[in-house]
């Protein structure tokens, strides 16, 4: 056999091929010619014959090189001369892309470390950012949404009133500053849809003027929208959402100038919107609400919700100006109903958001922004841990004549990609982050406006997170590298660990250690606040009960005595089913809204009190059956019963808490109050007489203040909109629904419709918690986080610290040490750490204690349990932390350690 | 020996063929060449290997150094997807020039 590779290099020389690549020719070319001999050899050729065959495979000397010379490979570009102009920028980057890749490639769990935590710091950012671009920095999705404002009228005591129609109408002729002014009905109302099949439907509606479209700058997808002709006509027309159009009628056109049956009565479907004009509320349905020709009664009745349109180029001042005199011009004309009322005036942007929200919106931003400092420290740290161990690479670099800007720039690449790949996972952490999040935000806490999209706005912000956060935590360890003297580095090896980045790393981390207790301690108030709050005393003894709200259609029930009747019918007829215990009636559930809310109230024979200081309680309508069924006791007295009809004399049950407070110190019974609404402070009062006095039931899981309750007898104060309650004799209560449904379906088939809210009453005190339950986690979330981020910041430094000291360990081990000897110092080094972070954690646990207080309850803000819990719950998850490092300074082979070098 | 055009047009479509249904090295390829052509063609280290590599670049082949135990490490050549795309067209592309060889000169390739 000869040695080709002679020959095959000078005929591979002249093309420019990298190293590796020539190398790998000549082996290969040089097997192809090898065997050729031996093949010839094998048929009988003589060494010399064989030799020269297999060299004419090679042909003349140039025809390798001619026929290499187009291929890529054999044109790389000129390696730089010393002294030669720079080549381009982009050859340079990514020659320090792939330089950084393969450093990153060598130290996989470093690399890991470091991409884990940027991810997570990233992705929760991305997160909260979605929420506060949502809320504070995303334009209203109307055209022209700095145009539009909000309009209440203001009284003394209420800057935000409700608008009569009537003085709508007025502020639309006489405004010069608004363009057109719109109303609606805040509430959203559920109409009952009959369809053509005999089927029926409950469908969100609203009502709104006919100017509400305009207002808002909505315009038809299809049809119209509301025009004057329809308000002055008082014409039954509704214009539907886009999202409820294709689902019910299938985005068929053929829907527009048709009529369909709302609440028993027709109306004439004119229009599809797109859903942004749900913006105010979220309804599927907006029938239009006529103001023309109300009469002049409607100027006392503040219902509306006006927005309004500024003329291009208007101010929102000189548009409250204008206001302003009208409002007082009109209270010259209608002194009776206008007489005090000014006029208030918001951003619509702002009205809708709140003040609150954006400012939650910004501290949440704030907390994510100081985990994601966190994570720079962390990142930094595992950096600078590393730094010290490649100062050698980087002596021999700079040795070799790489400038301190080089140096710099292939330290930063290397952060900015570790960052890069971070942001990248960060955005798919962010995006699990938002599609999970709308299942465990209660419903309630953030208006109907915010809807939590993922977008390019998201990718972009997450770009640029990782590019500063790359550069911050890349900078550092950077500049640090660059201060490396040559000579004393190569001298030394890298056998000396300098104390000097030490000493900071230990800092960083004892610092996220503390932000880890003091979270974890937070985290752990809001999580004894809620089993507290779930564990509340109830007050009723009932286990499972299942409830829903019955609205009787007014086409069919006209007056009191037909609503009773059906109530009566449709309660005989559950009471009929197998499994029902009892059956009632009541306008609200414990721990559910309050539908009346307060009613004031007064004992008759006792002084009245002053105007503004009248007391209130809570006003509740139940059936007789009410108490039984939900095993609520009468402490005295007695309950209602047939007696209490409408002739009969107006009776009530109080509760303990309203007996404490305005009844003490004489017996209750007999007692005579005098009753009115407090919405209407002028109503009529009706005069009651206490028969009884029920146990406390909880209005609010977590009330501070004793709900103060008056209950009244259905018959005497008859409602629609009544929640009828059903106690199963054993057993869940949910598995009633069906055959309750169906029982008040064989009274009134198409009753049926109206019935909703189908709920047990515990799925009602799980909902009254979801406040508690969703801080808790939030909260929870971060401490876990945090405390994550100081575990891996805490297993950086054990693992570098052991890597350092690998020879330290073998030459204990070579001496003899045991296991106790060997992790004595890294365990001792950890708890150093730990202590410190701990102390000055829990050192500032009362400040937090302090600003969580006003969301605790029934816990105090130095809950002791909680502050054993978390030392305890940061030395377990410590443990692990430590393990692997010990693991691996235990698995030092000595033998290995001293001939590492 | 065919002539030396033809050769030159049709050696892509050699090697592809030669690789198709396996991964084989270098020595191996230019010996099958060999046989199946009873002789006829030939390809010599100097114009077999810089082919291989501009099939290579243009992502027709992907070639692998496999070790095997007790051997030497050696270069196999297999055909991508894109290869056998192109080797199905080029297969194609040659009956009908050859059809149409036969149509116009009267010869009988078949």
């Amino acid at each position: 056999m000869s040695d080709w590779s002679g020959a095959l290099r000078q005929r591979l020389a002249g093309l420019r091929l990298s190293p590796a690549r020539e190398a790998e020719i000549v082996e290969e070319l040089s097997q192809h010619l090898d065997q050729r001999y031996e093949d010839l050899r094998a048929d009988g050729a003589s060494d010399e014959e064989a030799r020269r065959a297999a060299a004419e495979e090679l042909l003349d000397p140039e025809t390798l090189n001619r026929s290499m010379r187009t291929l890529r490979q054999a044109n790389l570009p000129l390696p730089r001369e010393p002294g030669a102009p720079a080549p381009g920028r982009l050859g340079n980057v990514s020659q320090d892309v792939r330089y950084a890749a393969r450093m990153l490639l060598r130290q996989p769990a470093f690399a890991a470390a470091g991409i884990v935590t940027l991810a997570l710091g990233i992705g929760v950012n991305t997160a909260i950012f979605a929420l506060v671009d949502a809320t504070l920095l995303r334009a209203l999705p109307l055209p022209d949404p700095d145009r539009l404002v909000m309009v209440w009228e203001r009284t003394e005591r209420t800057p935000r009133s409700g608008v009569a129609p009537l003085n709508l109408i007025d502020w639309q002729e006489r405004t010069r500053t608004f363009e057109v002014l719109g109303g609606m009905v805040p509430n959203v109302g559920g109409m009952v849809m009959a369809g053509a099949d005999g089927t029926a439907e409950t469908v969100p509606r609203q009502w709104v003027t006919a100017a509400f479209f305009d207002a808002l700058g909505v315009k038809p997808i299809a049809g119209r929208t509301f025009v004057p002709d329809d308000d002055r006509r008082r014409a039954d027309v509704v214009v539907l959402s886009e999202g409820f159009w294709r689902a019910r009628f299938g985005a068929d056109p053929g829907v527009i100038g048709r009529d369909i049956r709302l609440d028993g009565s027709p109306y004439t479907v004119v229009g599809v919107v797109p859903d942004a004009a749900q913006l105010l509320a979220r309804t599927s349905i907006w029938a239009m609400l006529s103001t023309h020709g109300a009469p002049p009664a409607a100027r006392g009745a503040y219902f509306l919700q006006a927005i309004g349109r500024l003329k291009p180029g208007v101010t929102i001042d000189a548009a409250g100006a204008d206001m302003s005199a009208i409002a007082d011009a009109l209270a010259r004309e209608f002194p009776t109903t206008n007489t005090g009322r000014g006029i208030t005036l918001a951003p619509m942007h702002e009205a809708v958001f709140g003040a609150e929200l954006r400012q939650t919106s910004m501290l949440f931003l704030g907390v994510v922004a100081v985990v994601l400092l966190i994570c720079c420290a962390n990142v930094a740290n595992l950096l600078l841990a590393r730094a010290t161990t490649r100062t050698r690479e980087l002596a021999i670099r700079s040795a070799l004549g790489a400038d301190r800007r080089r140096i710099i720039r292939q330290l930063l690449t290397e952060s900015l990609l570790l960052a890069g790949i971070g942001g990248a996972l960060g955005l798919a952490v962010g995006t699990v982050i938002l599609r999970a999040a709308p299942a465990m935000i209660p419903q309630g806490l953030l208006p109907t406006a915010v809807t939590l999209t993922f977008d390019l706005r998201l990718v972009v912000f997450c770009a640029l997170a990782a590019l500063v956060v790359g550069l911050l935590f890349g900078l550092a360890p950077a500049w640090h590298a660059t201060r490396i003297e040559p000579a004393p580095a190569l001298g030394a090896g890298s056998r000396t660990a300098t104390s000097r980045g030490g000493r900071l790393r230990a800092i960083l981390v004892a610092g996220e250690v503390a932000t880890a207790v003091l979270l974890l301690f937070g985290a752990g108030l809001l999580l004894r606040t809620l089993l507290v709050v779930e564990q509340v005393d109830r007050g009723y003894e009932a286990e499972s009960v299942l409830t829903m709200l019955v609205d009787p259609l007014g086409s069919q029930y006209p007056n009191d005595q037909a609503m009773l009747q059906f109530y009566e019918t449709v309660e005989h007829e559950v009471m009929a089913l197998p499994g029902v215990r009892s059956v009632a009636w009541a306008s609200t559930l414990p721990l559910g809204p309050s539908y009346f809310g307060r009613y004031f109230f007064e004992v008759v024979g006792e002084a009245a009190p002053v105007e503004s200081q009248r007391p209130a309680a809570d006003y509740q309508i139940v059936s007789p059956a009410y108490f039984e069924t939900l095993d609520l006791a009468l402490v005295t007295g007695r309950g209602f019963d047939d007696r209490d009809t409408s002739a009969s004399p107006a009776v009530c049950i109080v509760n303990e808490a309203f007996v404490r407070h305005h009844l003490s110190g004489r017996s209750p019974i007999g007692a005579r109050l005098s009753v009115r609404p407090s919405g209407a402070p002028r109503a009529q009062p009706v005069v009651r007489e206490v028969v009884g006095v029920a146990r406390q039931v909880k209005g609010r899981p977590d009330e501070t203040e004793e709900l103060l309750q008056i209950y009244v007898p259905l018959a005497q104060d008859p409602v629609d909109d009544i929640f009828m309650v059903v106690r199963p004799t054993t057993g869940l209560a949910g598995a009633l629904a069906a055959p309750v449904r169906a029982a008040i379906g064989r009274v009134d088939r198409e009753q049926l419709v109206s019935v909703r809210s189908v709920m047990t009453l515990e799925d009602i005190a799980w909902e009254a918690t979801a406040r508690h339950r969703f801080r808790a986690i939030l909260v929870m979330a971060f401490a876990g986080l945090a405390l994550l981020l100081a575990m891996v910041g805490l297993f950086g430094i054990l693992a570098y610290s052991v890597q350092q000291r690998v020879r330290e360990f073998g030459v204990r081990k070579a001496l003899g040490a045991g296991t106790r000897e060997v992790l004595r110092p890294l365990v001792s080094d950890a708890l150093r750490v730990i202590a410190a972070g701990a102390a000055i954690g829990l050192a500032s646990c009362a400040l937090i204690g302090q600003l969580l207080d006003g969301l605790l309850f029934g816990v105090r803000p130095l809950d002791p349990v909680t502050l054993a819990a978390v030392p305890l719950v940061l030395l377990l998850t410590a443990l692990l932390a430590v393990a692997a490092p010990a693991w691996r300074a235990l698995r030092i082979d000595p033998a290995t350690a001293l001939r590492g070098e | 020996m065919l002539d030396r055009e033809l050769k030159k047009g049709s050696a892509e479509l050699i090697i592809l063929s030669i690789v198709e249904e396996r991964a084989r090295h270098g020595y191996e390829i230019s010996k099958l060449i060999e046989a199946r052509s009873a002789g006829q063609l030939t390809f010599h280290v100097a114009s077999l290997y810089p082919l291989l590599y501009r099939l290579e670049e243009r992502g027709w082949l992907q070639g692998r150094w496999i070790e095997k135990a007790g051997e030497r490490r050696r270069r196999f050549y297999g055909l991508t997807a894109e290869g056998r795309r192109v080797l199905a067209r080029q297969r194609e592309t040659w009956k009908s020039f050859v059809r149409a060889m036969g149509l116009v000169t009267g010869v009988d390739h078949v």
